[in-house]
């Protein structure tokens, strides 16, 4: 009994050097301001954020109507931009802007890297890529959803759902370029494809009469289901995760201003949480009075029981 | 002296107002043999035997800016002889002669030609089709109207700037007016729009009861289905006229040269398919034109596009829901936690007496 306490005790309080033990569940005791308290993506980021917001709503607003062409909204949609061929040009253009923010998002990632490999400050676990933790971590959460775990697991800068979002935006993007690109060039696809990807299957393998048609058929399809997938996840995930889940109503702002509230990396990016307070003065000034004018995060031998006795009370 | 130089002033006058205003009493039309005398009143209808409304009433302002409008009526209604005329039975055949001798001409003009040529299409009909397959079977005025002269947008030159030079010499009525009809048969192959084409077409193509009588292949059944589901047929209901309509690829600029694609005459045969992709796209190989132009939603011939479809389906379905599914969870969790929706005086969190804070007391 006494070691499992002892256990539990480690996991609650989080001992950093000069501040004190921060206790797991501090986020509801900080304050923190709406536009954001905590470095998060750098001026990039956000201009390609900004860059595939407009981008991806004028694709769709303008594709739509054209994969539903006989749905009786789609000519009034069209005739907002005045006419098909118009809007075909505005289809386009929204395709370059999107294409152009994609590889200015690769320049920066693979250069930003490279420096940092280079000043060796790189640390695999403050990136996207991902790791076995992201699994238990995501089972550790719904087990906390669900009442059966008093916290939720301490998470890097980027979590599960983030790095799940990131690499479905990545390989959405690419889907819908390639196949755009054969959509819009179906004469130089033909050429193209068959000499390529072709010679690697065998038209057994693919069963089409012609690898042109294959390919077409395949660009034709994965266009308009790649599209409309990343319409729904966006419109009925994205957007109501910044939005409407709590805490976030009515707008997370970190889109714009490139920060993040200060409760919510504690809570959802704890890892990430520490490396900020290693790097930023004021976080530690801040924390380390926050802790000591309300007498937190010093365990106390005869609170200590208290605290993990009241956990199940939480929930 | 006074009063008549009044009186041809204000003459002068009336025969502008009338110009202007009346135009329609004033037209020259081509009826020497004087038809609109009946055929001038509104109301000069019946309902024939079968129950059809026919109206015989021919508005003498639309056809003289017709590009019929110097053809008298028997040119075409030849079998009228007398007035007041017999019952009509017989119809109007396009091959006649008529009076009108074109420039540089020695006969008389006639549509034979077309004719002939409409006549050997896959639309002429030959002795051995059935009978229902003949009746189906569209005539010249099935497609054509009596097109009036409309005006032609051009991008590069205004067709005023071209005509002015034109009008040095020539008279400037029937200049412009040849000059619309020249320039309209150059730039598009219909006074109609693509979509205009696609309705005429799927007239019978798109009746499905009309094509299962007429015993036509899987392919030409789903024919007008499958052209809307492309591209091309989507951007065309969607009102472009640069994207391709059926005539821009199952006709040649003689238009009336429909054929079925084994017919080594047709615009879809295999040895001139490739200079109709040309039209558009450019660099046209013998790999591209196996590229489906009607392409069949069902993948019946694909099962591997079939799978992937099926699969991305799935897949979107699947991650929508797991997705959903665990943002409800998420926020359910989070809001028994003491997650409030909104922010207020910098914290989103209440209930903070059951935890930690509470102990220091």
């Amino acid at each position: 009994m006494k070691a499992n306490v002892k256990a539990c005790d480690e996991e609650y309080y989080t001992h950093v050097e000069g501040i004190g033990s921060i206790p797991r569940d501090i986020y509801k005791y900080v304050t923190s301001d709406p536009m954001g308290d905590l470095p998060r993506f750098s001026i990039h980021i956000v201009i390609q954020h900004t860059l595939f917001f407009i981008s991806f709503l004028v694709l769709v607003s303008t594709g739509l109507p054209i994969y539903f062409s006989d749905v009786f909204w789609s000519p009034y949609v069209i005739a907002l931009y005045g006419g098909i061929d118009i809007a075909r040009i505005i289809h386009k253009t929204g395709a370059v802007i999107m294409i152009l923010a994609s590889m200015y998002h690769l320049i920066t990632v693979v250069g930003g890297t490279m420096l940092k490999i280079l000043k060796k400050e790189f640390d695999l676990k403050r990136t996207q890529i991902p790791r076995l933790k992201d699994l238990y971590d995501l089972i550790d959460d719904i087990k906390y959803f669900l009442g059966r775990e008093p916290y939720r697991p301490k998470m890097e800068k980027f979590m599960y759902k983030q790095k799940f979002h990131y690499f479905a935006v990545m390989y959405g993007s690419f889907v819908l370029t390639a196949a755009g690109l054969a959509l819009l060039f179906p004469d130089m696809a033909a050429k193209l494809l068959p000499q390529t990807i072709g010679k690697i299957f065998s038209p057994v393998l693919i069963g089409a009469e012609s690898f042109a048609a294959f390919f077409q058929d395949l660009a034709r399809l994965m266009h308009a289901d790649e599209a409309i997938l990343a319409l729904i996840v966006l419109a009925f995930w994205h957007w109501i995760n910044v939005h409407f889940v709590p805490g976030r109503f009515p707008i997370q702002w970190t889109f714009l201003t490139g920060r993040i509230m200060r409760e919510h990396q504690i809570e959802e990016h704890f890892l990430e949480y520490l490396n900020n307070l290693k790097e930023i003065p004021e976080e530690r000034e801040y924390m380390r009075n926050l802790l000591s004018d309300n007498n937190l995060g010093v365990p106390s031998p005869e609170s200590g029981k208290s605290i993990l006795a009241d956990v199940p009370d939480i929930h | 002296m006074e009063i008549s130089k009044k009186c041809i002033v204000l003459y002068v006058l009336w025969l502008g107002i009338n110009t202007l205003f009346f135009n329609d009493s004033l037209a020259v039309a081509a009826d020497k043999e004087n038809c609109l005398m009946c055929h001038k009143h509104r109301f000069n209808a019946r309902i024939d035997e079968n129950g059809r409304k026919r109206n015989y009433h021919v508005n003498e302002n639309l056809y003289s800016h017709s590009v019929h409008r110097n053809i008298s009526c028997r040119d075409c209604h030849t079998y009228i002889t007398k007035i007041p005329h017999d019952p009509v039975t017989l119809k109007v055949n396009c091959a006649n002669q008529c009076h009108i001798r074109p420039p540089f001409a020695q006969e008389k003009f006639s549509h034979r030609k077309i004719v002939d040529l409409y006549k050997n299409s896959v639309h002429g009909g030959k002795p051995e089709d059935s009978e229902i397959l003949q009746k189906a079977l569209p005539n010249c005025k099935f497609c054509h109207l009596n097109p009036l002269y409309s005006k032609i947008s051009e991008k590069r030159v205004s067709y005023k700037e071209t005509l002015a030079r034109c009008n040095n010499c020539h008279p400037q009525s029937g200049v412009e007016m040849a000059y619309k009809h020249i320039t309209h048969r150059l730039r598009k192959k219909t006074s109609r729009s693509s979509r205009e084409i696609v309705q005429l077409c799927g007239k019978c193509h798109g009746d499905k009861n009309l094509m299962q009588k007429l015993n036509v292949s899987k392919k030409a059944m789903d024919a007008v289905e499958s052209y809307n589901r492309s591209v091309h047929g989507k951007l065309v209901q969607l009102g472009s006229q640069k994207a391709a309509n059926c005539i821009n690829c199952h006709a040649s600029s003689a238009l009336h040269d429909i054929n079925k694609a084994d017919n080594p005459g047709s615009t879809i045969s295999k040895d001139k398919i490739m200079n109709t992709c040309r039209q558009c796209h450019k660099n046209t190989d013998e790999m591209f034109v196996d590229i489906a132009v009607h392409p069949d939603i069902t993948h019946a011939g694909n099962p591997i596009i079939k799978m992937i479809s099926l699969s991305l389906g799935l897949g979107m379905y699947g991650s929508v829901l797991a997705l959903v599914g665990l943002l409800l969870l998420e926020t359910v969790g989070r809001r028994k936690d003491g997650a409030r929706l909104v922010l207020k005086k910098g914290t989103t969190w209440y209930g903070k007496q059951k935890s930690v804070s509470g102990k220091k007391k």
